[in-house]
């Protein structure tokens, strides 16, 4: 897990060096709950995502090449370049795909959900929704329909704790977004995003209940956000809060930890920042040395 | 006398389809009884002799369709009335329907 | 004999029950589709036969049934979600026109949605927000096809083709169509999409329709022939794609065309054929008719005011020709008001 989370904050902050970047939304200081989901999710299941993708597509296993080929908008990339990082997708890889609305993919997740139950598949459905999404009329609705229907959906909000520049005090009413699953009678728990051993704990034990067909759960997960919601938003933190959010890094933290428990030592800590940044590179290189779309491509697969 | 039974107009309804007569040509119905099951696109319509009558000749059997207001059967007073050429001169025999 | 003659709402539960036997993965959900049979009947039997698994019925979350509509579809099932109102599809618009529509594209091929939106239009006496015709905003939507019955048989064929097609399909039928009895292949009788339908051949004027003012612009053109004016009628079926070789081929023909839809005919449906037939043919004398720009309300007397009836489309049709046989060098005929 933290190979995982030191790829994904890699990863993205040689993306957002880049002049061609393009509209990204980073998940510098969120790594930990789409790492923690992802160790909870096998073969069988799928992730939905908003769009918020890179940190947990990357979580889920995709290729990195690939996945930098089509935030770079390259047809070597998942979607052959004609998705971007809003719509990034990989179904067989498990990763059913991002969707750019606020909130869209839920119900969509919702119905995945239905389509493996009828299957019989023992696989369950993950829907990543941050704390802005949770105001948004179909998360209720979704959530009313898989607990009515008994579907196999773990709800997780990564709740950074704001929308853009609306802290989430000033969105929402519930106390704890998690009430919000409360409400509609399932399982429902509020926890600190930033420890991915414990995101990852928790999220094993509601999927194993969710496989074994307890019905959906809700899970929140209280992160901070390191920079500004998006490329093109502007920062609304003083540099003070700032500072003092960058201090609960959930990477740093889980390192301290494997250090101190002597799961790794310095030598595989500066081993691992070197594998990771060869793999950007990698990435960044495959990217680069790959063909943007050929115009045509505008009229295919439309219908 | 020969009577006639239409098709009952029904709101909002243009043609039935006859599903089922309660009763061969020569069976006397009472007052009441069930003579003849019509289907509408929403729902069943019974309709019922409001007049004893024997059942003399089915103008439209199961199965067939028939418009609003057009006959659907001859009846009589009695089993040996001679039968007319057409139904349309025949007073229609009173009924009731009820919509199911 | 080698047709049957059943309801409107027959022929949906008949093409419904034939594919659900065929292809298990093919559902329906839908508020009142259950047990209830659907609110005009048109699901009768089949919870019976199928079960509440494949017969769901729904809470009133048009923007979640949508959504799980398509996403059950995107993940290899084909539902049906029925939406009773058309009104109300637009509750479910973002995840049927974002998602739905898109999915094939933005995902780069990788996944599509074969659902079918199944809603029911048109004004009959039940108000401002239950009797809209909103099938124009769906035409320009790439990635989603339209089709709108007229008949019980088209409805049983069109069902049957969108049961089948790749991609999301919404499929129109009207409140004023169920009363309808009409005769259905008793063989399998599937309509393509894409294939509008002559269902009156004529020489003097074109008039293309589609749902249930197909059958006003049938009475439309029994008056008009009665004024020894003949008329060719074309049911549309499909709205997207629209078969234009067929409306062409007839317009080229008779050399003036009318367009007839319920709902409104700014950027409507009859604009758009009336576009495409200028691109195609040059400047051919056309003009349209549609409801006034006014909500429909259920007033039995405004409602009648508000829609086109078949004098009031013979009219148009009279005073579209008026204007050809007196024009010289191929003047186009201005908007025809729906008040003559």
């Amino acid at each position: 897990m933290l190979r995982s989370m030191m790829l994904i904050r890699a990863f993205e902050q040689a993306l957002a060096r880049r002049n061609d970047h393009g509209f990204q939304l980073l998940s510098s200081g969120e790594e930990a709950v789409a790492v923690g989901l992802c160790s909870a999710l096998t073969g069988n299941d799928q992730l939905l995502t908003g769009g918020r993708s890179i940190g947990p597509a990357l979580a889920r296993g995709l290729a990195p090449d690939r996945v930098m080929a089509e935030l770079l908008g390259r047809s070597s990339g998942t979607n052959r370049g004609k998705g971007g990082r809003g719509h990034l997708a990989d179904p067989k890889a498990g990763f059913f795909g991002a969707h750019a609305v606020v909130g869209g993919n839920i119900s969509i997740a919702v119905g995945v959900a239905l389509s493996m139950q009828m299957s019989g598949s023992d696989g369950i459905v993950a829907i990543l929704f941050g704390d802005g999404a949770s105001g948004v009329g179909a998360l209720h609705e979704s959530l009313n329909i898989a607990a009515i229907w008994n579907l196999p959906v773990l709800f997780v909000c990564n709740n950074n704790q704001f929308s853009v520049s609306t802290p989430r005090s000033a969105a929402l009413a519930p106390r704890n977004i998690s009430d919000i699953g409360v409400a509609f009678g399932m399982p429902s728990r509020t926890i600190d995003g930033m420890d991915v051993e414990l995101v990852a704990d928790v999220a094993r034990e509601a999927a194993a209940k969710i496989r074994a067909g307890s019905g959906p759960q809700f899970l929140e997960c209280v992160s901070y956000r390191f920079s500004s919601h998006s490329t093109t938003a502007r920062e609304t933190r003083s540099r003070e809060e700032l500072a003092s959010i960058k201090s609960l890094c959930p990477i740093e933290r889980h390192m301290k930890g494997l250090l101190a428990a002597g799961i790794i030592d310095r030598d595989s800590e500066a081993g691992l920042d070197s594998e990771v940044a060869d793999i950007v590179a990698g990435a960044l290189a495959f990217a680069d040395a790959s063909e943007f779309p050929d115009p045509a491509e505008v009229l295919t697969d439309v219908w | 006398m020969i009577y006639k039974i239409s098709v009952p107009a029904v709101a909002d309804v243009e043609e039935i389809r006859v599903l089922e007569w309660h009763g061969e040509p020569g069976h006397r119905f009472n007052s009441g009884d069930l003579v003849v099951e019509l289907e509408t696109h929403k729902a069943i319509v019974e309709v019922r002799a409001g007049q004893p009558g024997v059942l003399r000749e089915v103008l439209s059997e199961a199965g067939k369709w028939q418009q609003i207001g057009l006959p659907l059967a001859l009846l009589s007073d009695d089993a040996g009335e001679p039968l007319p050429e057409g139904a349309d001169s025949a007073p229609d025999l009173l009924v009731d329907f009820e919509i199911t | 004999m080698t047709t049957e003659k059943i309801f409107f709402r027959e022929a949906i539960a008949r093409a419904m029950r034939e594919e659900m036997r065929k292809n298990e993965r093919i559902f329906i959900i839908g508020q009142d589709v259950g047990a209830f049979g659907g609110s005009y009947r048109e699901f009768d039997g089949l919870f019976a036969e199928f079960g509440a698994a494949r017969v769901r019925d729904t809470p009133v979350a048009e923007a979640a049934m949508v959504g799980v509509g398509v996403g059950a579809a995107a993940a290899g099932h084909r539902p049906l979600v029925s939406i009773t109102y058309m009104d109300f599809m637009m509750l479910g618009f973002d995840p049927l026109i974002n998602y739905g529509a898109k999915l094939r594209y933005k995902t780069g091929g990788q996944l599509t949605a074969p659902v079918i939106v199944k809603t029911t239009a048109g004004a009959k006496g039940q108000g401002v927000a239950h009797s809209q015709c909103i099938e124009a905003w769906l035409m320009s939507v790439p990635g989603l096809k339209v089709v709108a019955p007229s008949t019980p048989a088209d409805a049983y064929g069109l069902l049957k083709a969108a049961l089948r097609e790749d991609g999301p399909v919404v499929f129109m039928d009207h409140k004023r169509l169920f009363p309808v009895a009409g005769e259905v292949p008793l063989s399998e009788g599937i309509v393509p999409i894409g294939h509008a339908h002559v269902c009156r051949a004529g020489a003097d004027v074109t008039i293309t329709t589609h749902s249930f003012m197909t059958r006003v612009a049938l009475e439309a053109a029994k008056l008009l022939e009665a004024d020894g004016i003949s008329a060719e009628v074309i049911d549309l079926r499909t709205l997207a794609p629209l078969d234009m070789r067929t409306v062409a081929d007839s317009v080229s023909r008779t050399g003036a065309l009318l367009t007839l839809e319920e709902g409104q005919v700014t950027c409507g449906v009859g604009l758009e054929v009336i576009g495409r037939i200028h691109e195609l043919l040059g400047p051919i004398p056309s003009a349209r008719i549609g409801a006034l720009p006014a909500p429909v309300s259920s007033n039995r007397v405004l409602e009648t005011a508000c829609l086109p009836d078949a004098q009031r489309v013979s009219n148009a049709a009279r005073t579209l020709l008026g204007k050809l046989a007196g024009r010289s060098g191929g003047k186009i005929a201005n908007f025809v008001p729906n008040s003559q």
